[in-house]
């Protein structure tokens, strides 16, 4: 048998906080920790597909012209460094500056671009994007699920009837990603409403003269938020491994906002030189997927242990 | 007051109770006392109102059937008008890439009449809808061919990777959950349990790719895109049939790891709620073994949703595996309806969606059907 205590420290190991944390400032802080501008492109011959770890530096060999390359030393009358594959070697004369260091913690892209800087800025954009639509969903979601729930007669069977339909059409041809994130949603609240109606807490508050809007936001949200959070959070998994895939195909957003799928994308067409273009995004989705999911977990477990522990 | 005694079986105990109020059943009006015998003692167990009186009759698998399949007929017929919606109101030409860059309006108006696009919306939903009904799908504007013959054709390529694929998912997610759930050592359950839900974490396309980087690419081992080789036309059957096969590891991967991993962690749970419920602990009383017990009685319990699962799944396969398909160039369903999408080919997105529209209604109602055919009490909550 499990120690009756073991669900107290359960239930406090949990590591949704973190992951909540880890998330937001990957979405918040990405301009800022990022070390180079993700679209800047110094050197596409010299700075394509670096590995990961690369230490490189910059040489202003003219006044628009700047190199990458590696292993650089000083000769007795200039430069000697490697360069798209081949020794160099470069008369200090021919250089305007002194050389800039360059370190790419995961590595360039085809196009010569740091992929830390990239992977930053896009997963910005990425959960941005998945946070939007889940707010969204929850405001449509829960306001056709309560209203269908409360209402019930015709206007339950409509809305109902409609979240069906939609959920028949196939995802990824819904172009539009919060078209289909509320469905759900709407199916849970509806469910929990027609319990909710039935309730004192409900026959009170409408004996007491509470209007159809006010029972919704004041009485009923606040008994179902713990399982909306859960499944919210869900969604938002859902929908960055979906808004990903779709700009992995290239239907997502228009191209110069670069998402995690775009990234991936780019990695897949280096994948016979580099396996790091599409490792790197690749781990980050399952990073921000396992993190939103095991602290939805967490949060279930709080609200309704017995079933899970 | 009326009083009347009534007896009642749940789950194996007799229950004793007794109807106020009403000589008969009323819903709503009926107060209703349940007790049963514990050891000597009678115990109280459910008092209340009687909520709703059920019609015997209702609940019969045929009208349960026949209702489902008029939804589901509604169903598809709204989610096709819903995408050809959809498609008629998104913005720009269909066949804007067919003409040349120079080319006048009166080339654009030629190219709408030959394609029907230049007619009013609402004859030419009519007669769409006039056509599916005859079981013409129309001719595809890219490929010039009926877009049945591309749908078949390619609904066949998707069954030989998805088929293999579903099977798999249920076996190693049943097998894993099962494992974890009924190990002993908590290492072992919680081992395999953090595997799955790191596994189930990573989208099948970000695993797919060090996947074909590894054995493709770096040991060269299978094959990274298409179905067959490009040779393999004239082979003898078997070594097509290897051929093929090679083509399917790769892509049937990445889509089994996934999947399976997020099967293992639902069964798990539910395996560990029902390993935990009476009846087992009275089954190994009754004098059945551990296994036999947890296997034969637990397992059973946890089946059921795992059947309904298995429906849910089968139109996420067609349609959810659009990026492996892409991915691997493998030429079926989802792949088409991609194609279809980029080179706005409006015949074969609507066939595309179409079928898998229907796939969507038909898993869901092979789920519904499987729930009330193994379980009573799903066919009453239909209702």
């Amino acid at each position: 048998m499990r120690d009756p205590r073991r669900a107290v420290t359960r239930r406090a190991r949990g590591g949704g906080p973190w992951a909540a944390t880890g998330i937001a400032l990957l979405a918040l802080a990405g301009p800022w920790v990022a070390p180079y501008p993700p679209d800047r492109q110094e050197d596409v011959a010299g700075a394509r597909l670096l590995a990961p770890l690369t230490r490189a530096h910059a040489l202003a060999a003219g006044p628009h012209r700047i190199l990458i390359v590696t292993d650089l030393h000083r000769t007795a009358d200039g430069w000697e460094f490697n360069r798209a594959g081949r020794r160099q070697t470069l008369a200090a004369l021919d250089l305007a500056e002194e050389p800039a260091r360059r370190f790419y913690l995961l590595g360039t892209d085809t196009l010569g671009r740091d992929l830390l800087s990239q992977l930053l800025y896009a997963a910005r954009h990425s959960i941005g994007l998945a946070a939007l639509c889940v707010a969204l969903a929850l405001v449509v979601g829960i306001g056709a699920g309560a209203s269908a729930g409360l209402a019930g007669g015709l206007w339950d069977e409509i809305l109902m009837r409609g979240v069906d339909v939609l959920m028949a059409v196939p995802r990824l041809l819904v172009l539009v990603l919060g078209g289909t994130t509320w469905t759900g949603l709407a199916r849970l609240t509806r469910a929990e409403t027609l319990a909710f109606r039935e309730s004192g807490l409900a026959q009170a508050a409408r004996a007491a003269g509470a209007s159809a809007p006010r029972l919704i936001l004041r009485h009923l949200v606040p008994q179902i938020a713990p399982l909306i959070t859960v499944f919210a959070a869900l969604r938002f998994a859902d929908t960055i491994v979906l808004e990903s895939a779709l700009s992995f195909l290239g239907l997502g957003v228009p191209p110069p906002a670069v998402s995690l799928g775009d990234v991936l994308a780019s990695g897949r067409e280096a994948l016979h030189e580099a396996w790091w273009v599409s490792a790197a995004p690749g781990l980050l989705i399952a990073a921000i997927v396992l993190s939103v999911r095991s602290a939805a977990r967490d949060l279930f477990r709080l609200h309704d242990p017995p079933s899970l522990a | 007051m009326n009083r009347l005694q009534i007896q009642a079986k749940i789950c194996g105990v007799t229950l004793l109770g007794e109807i106020r109020n009403t000589p008969e059943l009323d819903p709503g009006k009926s107060l209703i006392a349940l007790k049963w015998l514990d050891g000597c003692r009678w115990k109280h167990h459910y008092s209340g109102r009687f909520v709703e009186r059920r019609n015997p009759g209702d609940s019969t698998l045929i009208g349960f059937v026949l209702r489902r399949l008029l939804a589901a007929i509604l169903l598809v017929w709204a989610a096709a008008t819903l995408v050809f919606l959809l498609v008629a109101a998104a913005p720009g030409e269909p066949f804007d890439e067919l003409r040349e860059p120079g080319a006048g309006a009166a080339t654009a108006e030629r190219l709408r009449q030959v394609f029907g696009t230049a007619r009013p919306f609402f004859p030419r939903y009519l007669d769409w809808l006039a056509d599916l009904l005859q079981g013409d799908l129309g001719t595809s504007w890219s490929y010039r061919q009926p877009v049945a013959v591309l749908v078949r054709d390619a609904s066949l390529n998707t069954l030989v990777l998805a088929g293999p694929a579903l099977v798999m998912q249920f076996a190693l997610g049943l097998a894993a959950g099962v494992a974890a759930a009924r190990s002993r050592r908590p290492l072992t359950d919680r081992g395999i349990s953090a595997v799955a839900a790191a596994l189930y974490s990573v989208p099948s396309y970000c695993l797919a790719l060090p996947l074909a980087w590894l054995l493709a690419v770096r040991l060269g081992w299978l094959p990274a895109s298409q179905m067959h080789s490009p040779e393999a036309g004239p082979l003898p059957l078997r070594s097509w049939l290897l051929d093929t096969l090679r083509h399917l590891v790769l892509p049937c991967v990445a889509l089994i790891v996934p999947t399976a991993a997020g099967i293992a962690l639902y069964v798990r749970d539910q395996m560990r709620a029902a390993l935990g419920r009476g009846f087992v602990s009275a089954a190994r009383v009754r004098g059945l073994g551990r296994r036999e017990a947890e296997l034969r009685h637990a397992l059973r319990v946890v089946l059921l949703p795992v059947a309904a699962l298995l429906g849910l799944a089968l139109p996420g396969l067609f349609g959810g595996s659009v990026v492996i398909e892409v991915l691997f160039a493998w030429p079926g369903l989802g792949r088409l309806a991609y194609q279809a999408v980029l080179a706005r080919d409006l015949p074969l997105i609507l066939g595309c969606t179409c079928l898998m529209s229907v796939l969507v209604v038909v898993g869901g109602l092979a789920a519904d059907l499987a729930a009330a055919a193994l379980d009573p009490r799903a066919r009453e909550a239909q209702e």
